[in-house]
């Protein structure tokens, strides 16, 4: 089962490049998609399409990218088919909230921007380990060292957010067995009820984490922890095809951009 | 050689000590056993051994460096390292090679000699495949492993283990108490605190803590052969022993400091044959 924008592991050329690129990339891409008019959204979208076979992943990955966010586009169309104010579609009237003909393109070109982004996201996330990635976040923030931001400590947050996911759903799975065990309801019953034994979860589970905390602190500490100067496995550098992956990235969206710009205003 | 003399130490807001002048030294390449009755103190001992708490009276020194000295204690904590009960609270990486290289990390080391200590301290450990995964895809056992493979990236000289094996099942106890013996062959000196004594009956030494203080410093035959005093303190013997104490206390003569089942073969088999003679 893939979740949304689960990391795939495979080996591709999308999977080798440098996070930073990828990063620089997708944020690029982002504003683009944002700022765009149709002609560069077709752009895009070609080159997206392009990079999914490139990262080897297929229709099932794509798939499981947009499922849960199929609600949320639904109705972020239906929200600008019904409010945009415009000309009517014949059979419905002319009323304040009515169907337009604005609100119809305006409606599909908004979806058709939020999925350009979701793709571009997964596309990141699904070529890019999580380690990888907050390397490439924490190499990004360094320069914001010297204004006082601790750009490792950041990373490091991050990573060890992601590192006990599953270990505080483990937990919680162990305290909602026990509450069950002791007779509390989590499934039916009055609402009330239902919050209270809630409630009961989120104590447990809290006072754990925190006395997790603690340990772990004193593990990291007795690790050498420190504020000082610190190093990683695997420090991140450009490569030759970094950089040509980077020169082809902005020759493809120049491209776009002045193909845009030409066919829309003509050479004159 | 760690030192320690005169260490006592109070917890903020407590009265009683939970140290009371404790005496002690540790010479290298020893296996050591710490065992004692719960809020004895053990634990409280052990993290001033690597500067976790800070020495208040008395003083520890460890190869010569001070815990109390702010630049001493970051080379104390490289080479005293610590193991501590919860596999799950120690882990800091998302995969296992980057939390083998969290303490080379922390010591700055180039990228290539992390890659390489992260190496060999997984092959120590036997788990040079493991690398590559997820924390939470591991059993306690290798959990534990994957911590103790991260505090001989650091090579330390001292691996203070505590209560290593409580959070495991005996298939988990076993690999890590296999991979202790091996680090111990190699010279590493061990310091381990446990509440099973059948996991230190092969120590060189054992001290047995008691209200803050060392109540008894001997070889494991001479310590679990006192067993009206460990009882009192609250611990328990390795069950032959009990089953040799027991024995003599029904007016036998066997020796009560027998530690092993063969050892206990030997000496039950000698006495029915003297019994036979009789």
């Amino acid at each position: 089962m893939v979740h949304l924008g689960q990391y795939i592991p495979r080996v591709s050329i999308i999977h080798g490049l440098d996070p930073r690129v990828k990063l620089a990339a997708t944020v690029v891409l982002s504003i683009m998609i944002l700022k765009g008019d149709t002609l560069t959204q077709c752009w895009i979208t070609a080159f997206l399409l392009i990079l999914v076979p490139l990262s080897r992943l297929n229709l099932c990955h794509i798939r499981a990218a947009f499922r849960p966010m199929l609600f949320f586009l639904g109705l972020l169309f239906f929200v600008h088919l019904l409010f945009t104010t415009g000309t009517p579609i014949p059979p419905f009237p002319p009323w304040p909230v009515t169907i337009t003909h604005e609100g119809l393109t305006t409606g599909a070109f908004v979806i058709w921007q939020f999925s350009l982004l979701i793709l571009s996201a997964s596309i990141l996330t699904m070529s890019t380990s999580p380690g990888e990635l907050i390397c490439g976040i924490e190499r990004f923030l360094r320069p914001l060292n010297r204004m006082g931001v601790p750009s490792h400590d950041l990373a490091m947050m991050i990573s060890m957010a992601m590192r006990f996911v599953p270990t505080i759903l483990d937990e919680l799975n162990r305290i909602r067995e026990a509450q069950t065990a002791r007779g509390a309801c989590f499934k039916n019953g009055p609402i009330l009820r239902r919050m209270k034994a809630t409630a009961s979860l989120l104590i447990p589970l809290i006072q754990s984490i925190m006395r997790r905390a603690d340990a772990l602190a004193m593990a990291m500490e007795s690790r050498g922890y420190s504020r000082g100067p610190r190093t990683y496995l695997r420090e991140l550098r450009m490569g030759r095809k970094d950089y040509l992956a980077l020169l082809i990235f902005a020759g493809a969206m120049g491209l776009g951009l002045g193909g845009g710009y030409v066919l829309s205003n003509g050479f004159g | 050689m760690i030192r320690v003399e005169n260490l006592s130490y109070t917890y903020d807001g407590d009265e009683i000590p939970a140290l009371k002048g404790i005496n002690i030294q540790i010479p290298r390449g020893i296996h050591l056993g710490l065992i004692g009755p719960n809020g004895c103190g053990k634990t409280t001992f052990v993290r001033h051994l690597n500067g976790l708490l800070p020495t208040t009276t008395g003083d520890v020194r460890v190869e010569g460096l001070s815990a109390k000295n702010p630049s001493d204690l970051y080379r104390i904590r490289q080479l005293v390292g610590m193991v501590f009960q919860n596999p799950d609270n120690q882990i800091v990486g998302m995969t296992v090679e980057e939390d083998v290289a969290f303490g080379p990390g922390n010591l700055a080391l180039p990228s290539k000699e992390i890659a390489r200590r992260v190496r060999e301290a997984l092959a120590q450990v036997g788990l040079e495949s493991f690398g590559n995964k997820a924390p939470h895809a591991l059993s306690n056992g290798e959990k534990q492993l994957v911590c103790i493979a991260g505090v001989l990236a650091m090579k330390p000289r001292y691996i203070i283990l505590d209560e290593p094996t409580a959070y495991l099942d005996p298939s988990g106890r076993k690999m890590v108490l296999d991979v202790v013996q091996k680090l111990h062959a190699k010279g590493i000196t061990i310091i381990h605190i446990t509440h099973h004594m059948d996991e230190i009956v092969g120590a060189d030494r054992i001290e047995v803590m008691d209200r803050g203080r060392i109540i008894l410093s001997e070889k494991p035959g001479v310590v679990f052969s006192k067993v009206a005093l460990l009882k009192d303190v609250g611990l328990d013997v390795p069950e032959v022993t009990e089953l040799m104490w027991r024995l003599q206390k029904m007016g036998n003569t066997v020796p009560t400091d027998v530690l092993t089942l063969e050892e206990a073969c030997r000496e039950l088999n000698a006495c029915l044959a003297h019994t036979k003679g009789e």
